[in-house]
């Protein structure tokens, strides 16, 4: 099983997010902006990274590559309700491997996940 | 109000409310009003920017809020906590964002502020002159509102698909 982070300035998507991790086995942590995400990231090198975009302090783009700076190998999608085709081509440009849209959807997230820990 | 504005939102709200609650909601009667909105016990508002511009709202009473958070959790909300509170704020945040993606395919590319949530009633609103597109939504768990105030900002030589 691994170790998620779980980045959202909602704390309601965070524990659900969690909650569904967690039932699947994983280790969880969990990051409110995108500031945030990357200190974490740094300290506990999660094996993969589900990072919300629109968030205060830092956006999930800016967090995406400042994680991508610390290691070129993050294994990150993103999580939005924003799926505008030039959001999407930057965050893979920056290195994101998948996209995951809300509305929050169990399957798709450990599909995702599965996805990025291939 | 025209109608490439307004479908997005009704689309948005019926995929996003579905998807959370598991059935389909029934959309009432869509009113247009002039008048101040006088909130209800929760509303989520979220600032829209860009080719369309002004605010949208998801009014409904505390009850409803609860039962929302609680069967999309699958745990009770006794009280609308921080939590309760982050959960129908981040509702209305989806449902805006989806619209926002069928207004940017429909050539009204906008952006969206981070959501608000106004708890209590009887705070006046008032929209200035942007009239308010008012979306009832009856779901199982109750009915939730949604006020779309939004203006178009555009010259009509950027509203290009």
């Amino acid at each position: 099983m691994a170790k998620v982070m779980v980045v959202d300035d909602a704390a309601f998507m965070r524990l659900r997010a969690c909650k569904v991790l967690q039932d699947n086995g994983h280790e969880v942590v969990q990051a409110e902006n995108g500031a945030d995400a990357v200190r974490q990231y740094a300290e506990h090198r999660p094996d993969a990274v589900l990072l919300d975009i629109t968030m205060p302090e830092m956006d999930g783009l800016a967090a995406l590559k400042e994680i991508k700076k610390l290691d070129p190998n993050a294994r990150v999608a993103m999580v939005t309700a924003m799926g505008q085709q030039a959001i999407v081509m930057e965050a893979l440009r920056a290195g994101a491997r998948d996209f995951v849209l809300k509305p929050f959807q169990p399957d798709r997230m450990l599909g995702a996940l599965q996805k990025l820990l291939a | 109000m025209r109608a490439e504005v307004i479908n997005p939102f009704l689309q948005a709200a019926t995929e996003v409310l579905e998807s959370e609650l598991g059935t389909t909601p029934t959309r009432g009667s869509i009113g247009l009003q002039r008048s101040a909105y006088t909130s209800d016990e929760v509303t989520a508002v979220v600032a829209v920017t860009g080719d369309v511009a002004g605010m949208v709202m998801f009014a409904m009473t505390e009850e409803i809020a609860r039962a929302i958070v609680s069967k999309i959790m699958g745990q009770d909300f006794p009280t609308f906590d921080a939590l309760a509170q982050s959960g129908i704020a981040e509702i209305g945040n989806v449902i805006t964002g989806r619209a926002a993606v069928l207004l940017a395919e429909a050539g009204f590319p906008s952006d969206l502020a981070p959501p608000m949530l106004i708890v209590g009633r009887n705070t006046m609103i008032s929209t200035l002159d942007v009239q308010r597109l008012v979306i009832p939504m009856e779901t199982e768990l109750g009915k939730v509102e949604v006020q779309v105030a939004l203006k178009l900002t555009a010259a009509p030589a950027r509203r290009v698909a």
